[in-house]
């Protein structure tokens, strides 16, 4: 940059200086050349002039001191031409000089002059000749010739002259325009490594100039397009820190997609959904990230209508995660379309939709089939068979048990909707379980013994009170009681001790019954859920037993651990916390509410 | 000029891509078919079994139209070296693939008559058999998609295990022929539809094989195979 706009200035110096070298010389050596060609023309036409007007006949002697005088060469021919004498050569060598220019000029006009190149001295002759008279009649010329090297020497050093003053200037040229070119190349270069930076995106700082020319003026204006392109970049990653900030405060994740279907960016919430197996998906396409057909139906269907496409994808194996995908076009990219698609987890409410259809699906299904039964022997007792006393009384026993289990049921749902609602009143005091325990197992000794299974009550003596309300206890003990005579047997045992842990005692209930397969164990404490069905609506059982049992002991501050081998027997456990308040048992009559 | 050219890589680039979404895609469908087709028998839905029949059409449409993208590819951009060899892999995968889909019908249609009647046992093995048959679709492409030998390796192991699987089932439908014999029609339907899954796994694997001979160059294919074929 510096160099070349040196060398540009330089140049066209050097080009102008040459320029007036040539035309000043030119001129010079004309007027030179004319200036002194005219004074020697004078000098020997002077010379001629006195020769003719001594009307003397000259001899070889006076020829050569006349040449000698005049600095010249001094030829004299009669009017025929014919050489009769010349100061430097033998007239017998020299041919008729009628035909000179210069004598013909003479003959014509009186006096004439010719420059010639002499081969016999190799440098230009002036040559002068002048008539010679006799009262009005030629006889003769008289020519005078000398060399002109004096003019060329002349010339010469004048040329000297000038190309030394040429050679000072060329130098003092070039001083200044290594000068001239440094001081305008200065803010230029200042500009240059400026906008280099700007190119490499460091957006820092301005020009400053001490200039007051143009490149001030383009100094200004490229600080003004700096600051205005600050203050868009500042604007742009504005909206673009807010939009993230909105993208990742949102629980839906967010993909940006371009018509060639690659994910130009993720939202941090979308990574959160997707967790591990699905890695680092931007950059890859829609197929080739999520390998989900329905997603790529809804992409091509939204690609087809161009309107926002929504639907429902499933993905993962073993814990699928159910997205809702809206797929619409983003506005405003005026050279390509782009895209968003929006993931909205819904597992969760997936789960609680199944959960909620679920139970009233086996709410009715439980209030149905005793109802079914009790309406059937209505209409057989309506159809006559009231009339037989027998079977009336046989019909109205299966009708109370039916109507039994409805109103059982009734009961625990009323009981774990009140515990659910908090409506449920619990009174807390310090509480023996042993006594409890033996007051349970007494009200289900009769059932036990039917099945021939033994219950046995090993808790010791010596454990602290719990903290709970009495009749919810035997509650919870009658419900997990129950459910072990139940489905342990005949011939089996019960076993129930006890022990400390932490602030707990923990009550554990030992059955040798059929045992829970290890996968259903989780799901136990859902409400309506059975693992064996059939034999446990056999057995009486409305499905809601452990549920209220796992309520229940939450709201003691508790909680339920049940723990089972296939054909070996269930343990369940009950953490019941260790009363903290005054054992006379009185104080804690009070109505709590939870 | 220069700049056309990059636009016509980049147009080529595409195109590459194109190929590779359509193949996951194709397999998206058909690990979705064999899943289904398993559904459709174990949760006796007739609905879903038809849903499969039906959507093999898809299945076949995109086989077809992958293919003719793949030559397409290769008769225009004449590709060289890695892009050959994947498109002219990526041409025998799709055929695999939609041998599956039809594997899949082919469990769908049986499905649909023995949901007609009472059921033989609890399919406890088939859904573990299609469990792995389908994770055998999902590796053997990732395998391709991903240059990734040790996926393809995998799919090599666990064909054994759905193999196993396969002779399990037979061995133990055998039984249940030779108690009852008003049960052989039905035990014979369920053999069949083991015996297509088992052949999923087969194809499968033939897609893993070939991922193994585009990384390494080693033909793999029609080596270990169980002495039964």
């Amino acid at each position: 940059m510096k160099r070349s706009l040196f060398f540009k200035i330089f140049f066209s110096y050097l080009v102008v200086i040459a320029f007036s070298f040539i035309v000043l010389s030119t001129f010079i050596k004309n007027e030179i050349q004319q200036v002194m060609t005219g004074q020697i023309v004078e000098e020997l036409q002077t010379y001629a002039g006195l020769i003719d007007l001594s009307k003397t006949q000259f001899g070889l002697e006076q020829v050569r001191h006349i040449a000698y005088l005049s600095g010249s060469r001094v030829t004299l021919a009669d009017v025929r031409g014919r050489v009769f004498a010349d100061s430097e050569k033998d007239i017998a060598g020299l041919d008729n000089h009628l035909n000179r220019p210069e004598i013909q000029e003479a003959r014509v006009r009186g006096k004439g002059k010719s420059v010639r190149f002499s081969q016999t001295l190799g440098v230009n002759m002036l040559y002068v000749a002048v008539t010679l008279h006799d009262k009005d009649q030629i006889t003769g010329y008289v020519r005078l010739a000398r060399p002109l090297h004096n003019v060329q020497n002349v010339i010469d050093q004048v040329y000297q002259t000038v190309f030394l003053t040429i050679l000072i200037i060329s130098i003092f040229s070039l001083i200044l325009a290594i000068l001239v070119s440094y001081q305008l190349a200065k803010p230029i270069r200042a500009m240059e490594q400026f906008t280099r930076k700007l190119r490499q995106g460091d957006l820092q700082g301005s020009i400053l100039l001490n200039t007051s020319d143009e490149t001030k003026t383009l100094a200004d204006n490229i600080n003004y397009l700096v600051e205005e392109l600050q203050s868009k970049i500042r604007l742009a990653n504005e909206e673009k820190s807010k939009l993230m900030t909105a993208l990742t405060s949102i629980d839906e994740g967010v993909l940006i997609v371009n018509t060639h279907e690659s994910i130009e960016m993720v939202s941090p919430s979308l990574i959160h959904i997707l967790k591990e197996p699905y890695g680092k998906i931007a950059g890859k396409t829609l197929m080739e990230a999520f390998r989900n057909a329905d997603l790529q139906r809804l992409f091509l269907k939204f690609r087809q209508s161009q309107e926002t496409a929504t639907g429902e994808i499933t993905l993962g194996g073993l814990h699928p995660v159910i997205l809702q995908v809206s797929i619409s076009e983003i506005h405003g990219y005026p050279d390509e379309e782009k895209f968003m698609v929006v993931f909205h987890n819904v597992t969760r409410l997936k789960k609680l939709e199944q959960i909620r259809t679920d139970f009233i699906a086996n709410v009715s299904h439980e209030i149905r089939t005793p109802l079914t039964a009790i309406i059937g022997y209505l209409e057989t007792l309506q159809n006559g068979a009231l009339e037989s006393a027998e079977d009336a009384r046989r019909f109205i026993d299966v009708m109370l048990r039916q109507a039994q289990r409805l109103h059982r049921l009734v009961e625990d749902l009323l009981t774990i909707s009140k515990i659910e609602l908090g409506e449920m009143e619990f009174h807390f005091e310090p509480i023996l379980l042993s006594e409890t325990v033996d007051h349970v197992i007494s009200l289900l000794e009769a059932k036990a013994k039917e099945k021939k299974i033994s219950m046995q009550n090993d808790l010791t003596r010596n454990l602290p009170p719990v903290k709970a309300d009495r009749d919810r206890l035997c509650q919870i003990l009658v419900n997990v009681l129950d459910n072990a005579v139940k489905f342990t047997g005949s011939g089996g045992r019960v076993t129930i001790d006890a022990e400390v842990q932490d602030n707990f005692v923990v009550l554990r209930i030992f059955d040798t019954g059929m045992g829970i397969p290890k996968e259903e164990l989780q799901r136990l404490g859902e409400r309506f859920y059975r693992v064996d069905k059939a034999r446990s609506r056999e057995l009486g059982g409305t499905g809601l037993g452990l549920s209220i049992v796992k309520h229940l002991m939450l709201v003691h501050g508790g909680k339920m651990e049940i723990d089972s081998r296939l054909g070996r027997g269930t343990s369940v456990s009950l953490f019941f916390p260790v009363s903290t308040m005054e054992s006379s048992g009185q104080n804690g009559k009070k109505g709590n509410r939870i | 000029m220069m700049d056309e050219k990059k636009h016509t890589s980049l147009h080529y680039e595409q195109e590459l891509q194109a190929i590779k979404d359509s193949l996951i895609f194709l397999g998206a469908l058909t690990e979705e078919a064999t899943r289904n087709a398993m559904e459709s028998l174990s949760g006796r839905d007739a609905d879903l079994a038809r849903k499969v029949i039906h959507d093999d059409d898809e299945i076949d449409r995109l086989d077809t139209a992958l293919e003719e993208k793949c030559i397409r590819v290769l008769a225009l951009r004449q590709p060289a070296a890695i892009d050959l060899r994947f498109i002219t892999t990526a041409i025998k995968i799709t055929g695999h693939l939609e041998r599956i889909g039809d594997m899949a019908v082919n469990i769908a249609e049986k499905a649909l008559i023995l949901n007609n009647e009472p059921q033989l046992k609890p399919y406890i093995d088939l859904p573990r058999m299609t469990d792995l048959v389908r994770g055998m679709i999902r590796d053997s492409l990732d395998s391709f998609i991903r240059n990734d030998l040790a996926v393809a390796e995998r799919v090599r192991q666990t064909e054994q295990i759905v193999d196993d699987l396969n002779e399990q089932i037979f061995r133990e439908l055998l039984t249940y022929m030779l108690e009852d014999s008003r049960s052989i029609n039905r035990s014979l339907m369920i053999m069949q539809i083991s015996k297509n899954m088992e052949r999923i796994a087969d194809h499968a694997q033939g897609i893993a094989d070939m991922v193994i001979y585009m990384l390494t160059g080693e033909n793999v294919r029609h080596q270990n195979y169980p002495s039964s074929k």
